[in-house]
């Protein structure tokens, strides 16, 4: 056996080897809960249309593409913003307005739960959507990392587009973000995803059933099935099925980019 | 009318060197003005100054009789060409050279029709709809000009454009550009590092060291009567030699005075001619093609000289080198300064190596 065969089947078996309980749980989704716990086959669909219609998955998916679409292009247009200004300007204070960003990246999540929740509730914006999606916006790691990235465009570009005639926002726009997007598409993936996982806020910030989000919403399978051997896992399987797939469709649809804008500046 | 003024611009940077030290210039409408020198002389900056990518520290620029000090590049309807071409890599060829007018909110079919006009004159009619990153580097060049040219402009800036073409693309597209601008009939600012572009290309050449403007002449001007030891040094290919006065035979000049001779004002002989001449020994001689450079030890010190290759005396080893004293420059050792021709004095005797 050569070397290269040997090295491809162990990544296969270790890509395998990751990927079985997720292949576990899909196939696991497709059962019965008698045939689950009695150890035959019996495959249905009925999980399926019970978590979407009985548990209201169908609601907690919109809030999920709500609140994360809306988290991702917000997020990004001001990250991307702040990165182009970072990256471009020289201004009083950047350097250290910059600092700040990145020493934000420092701070555990955690710690801003508390005033966060006591802002919005100020504001009355518990058990809202703008609750669900304001404190999640302002993300120093996007501006970080898109500063980054715009740094390594030639500035001759946004120069050669000031001599045709466009204006800062149209340098931005029309050069820079078409020139970024393997890093813009990149970013707004990992946000997404950060965003469609996150658990502890929404739970927190969102009492209303209407505003779940689909991880909210999986939890409370478990609350409404206490007790072990009587939770329905193939049940769960089936919710937790519907909540990876469109990450694992949005992942496919941008995966060109993402491995680009990840290995960007590894290779001219 | 897009004349542009320069009075005594200053430029320098926080923290940094003084780049420019009061450079004046008055180029003139519709004038090919080439700026040329060794790479940190300023040249680059003070394009970018014309074309508002950078503040003047000092001084004012005036174009088109308006002071520009102020105006932002976008207001100053000035074309630039860059040393990288700076194209728009996610446009094709036909959005790059449109883009200006679609900034400008010229309607699409006028800017498509322009932007094919522009493509055609270019010779880049089959490469409209491609992106620059399938272009060759003449090609890219081509668009970064058809970018320029597509605005209703009669100013164009250019930082080094020919600078990353082969040698052959690069005597071809000097010709273009020169056609260009008898067409055009556009104030062109350009800056190389090439003086074989310079003086081939402009109207007037602006010589920079160091952040000075050593002179701003025409290239007969400037080949000729260059005004300071550095102008004639740096113009010139191979490059003036160098000799204190004192030691070139039959030359009446002041005892402090630096001479320069041209390698092809040095003619070759194989024994004493009759005028003053320098008894040279051959060090290295190096084939350009039609003629030979040849490299001398001579009391004077180095000299190279040029000639055609069938005029090589027998013996190229050791022979003679001729000049004529109307043609020796003389310069200030001390300023370097130009100096009034020297004098012939009687011819006496020649030196020997």
């Amino acid at each position: 056996m050569t070397r290269d065969r040997m090295l491809t089947l162990g990544a296969l078996a270790a890509g395998l080897l990751f990927l079985s309980p997720v292949l576990y749980s899909i196939w696991m989704s497709f059962q019965t809960a008698n045939a689950y716990y009695t150890g035959t086959l019996d495959f249905t669909l009925r999980n399926y249309a019970v978590s979407i219609g009985d548990y209201g998955f169908a609601r907690y998916l919109m809030n999920s593409i709500i609140v994360s679409g809306l988290v991702t292009i917000a997020g990004l247009a001001m990250a991307t913003m702040a990165a182009f200004a970072f990256a471009r300007w020289t201004f009083r204070g950047g350097n250290l307005l910059f600092a700040a960003v990145v020493a934000t990246l420092m701070i555990p999540s955690h710690i801003t739960l508390i005033p966060n929740y006591l802002t919005l509730a100020r504001v009355g914006l518990l058990d809202t959507y703008a609750g669900l999606i304001l404190p999640a916006i302002s993300n120093g790691f996007a501006a970080f990392f898109l500063r980054q990235y715009i740094r390594g465009i030639p500035r001759a570009l946004d120069e050669a587009a000031y001599m045709d005639g466009a204006t800062p926002l149209q340098v931005l726009w029309r050069v820079i973000v078409p020139v970024a997007r393997p890093a813009i598409l990149s970013m707004g993936l990992f946000i997404f995803i950060s965003e469609w996982n996150n658990y502890i806020w929404p739970l927190v910030a969102v009492s209303d059933q209407d505003l779940y989000t689909l991880q909210i919403g999986l939890a409370r399978l478990y609350k409404l099935n206490p007790g072990e051997g009587s939770i329905d896992w193939p049940l769960v399987m089936a919710a937790s099925t519907l909540t990876i797939l469109p990450v694992l469709l949005g992942f496919l649809l941008v995966e060109r980019h993402l491995v680009r804008g990840i290995t960007m500046g590894a290779v001219k | 009318m897009s004349a542009i003024q320069l009075t005594d611009i200053v430029k320098s940077y926080a923290h940094g060197p003084q780049v420019l030290h009061g450079v004046s210039m008055d180029i003139r409408d519709g004038e090919f003005a080439v700026i040329v020198g060794p790479s940190g002389c300023g040249k680059s900056t003070l394009l970018r100054l014309i074309a508002g990518l950078e503040q003047v520290s000092g001084g004012d620029i005036t174009i088109g009789g308006q002071r520009a000090n102020d105006m932002a590049p976008q207001d100053r309807d000035i074309a630039m060409i860059f040393q990288n071409y700076a194209l728009y890599p996610h446009m094709t060829v036909r959005q790059n050279i449109a883009f200006g007018l679609e900034l400008r909110r010229v309607p699409r079919a006028v800017r498509t029709a322009r932007a094919e006009e522009v493509a055609a004159m270019l010779r880049l009619t089959p490469y409209l709809d491609r992106k620059p990153g399938a272009l060759s580097g003449g090609q890219r060049q081509r668009v970064a000009m058809g970018r320029a040219m597509a605005r209703d402009t009669t100013t164009f800036l250019m930082d080094e454009p020919l600078s990353n073409l082969d040698n052959a693309l690069r005597t071809e597209m000097r010709t273009e550009i020169k056609e260009l601008h008898g067409k055009l009939k556009a104030t062109i600012v350009y800056v190389t590092h090439d003086q074989t572009e310079a003086l081939s290309l402009a109207d007037r050449v602006a010589v920079m060291k160091d952040g000075h403007l050593q002179q701003f002449d025409t290239p007969e001007a400037i080949y000729d009567r260059p005004a300071n030891r550095f102008v004639a040094g740096f113009l010139g290919q191979p490059a003036m030699n160098f000799a204190l006065a004192r030691d070139l035979p039959g030359l009446r000049a002041p005892g402090d005075s630096i001479a320069g001779l041209r390698p092809e004002a040095l003619s070759l002989h194989g024994t004493a001619p009759g005028g003053p001449a320098l008894r040279a020994r051959v060090t290295l001689s190096e084939m350009t093609g039609s003629g030979v450079i040849l490299h001398c030890d001579t009391d004077a010190g180095r000299m190279t000289a040029v000639t055609p290759r069938h005029a090589l005396p027998p013996d190229p080893g050791a022979l003679w080198l001729g000049f004529d004293p109307a043609r020796v420059h003389l310069f200030d050792a001390a300023t370097g300064t130009r100096r009034p021709a020297p004098a012939a004095q009687p011819h006496t005797a020649n030196l020997s190596a």
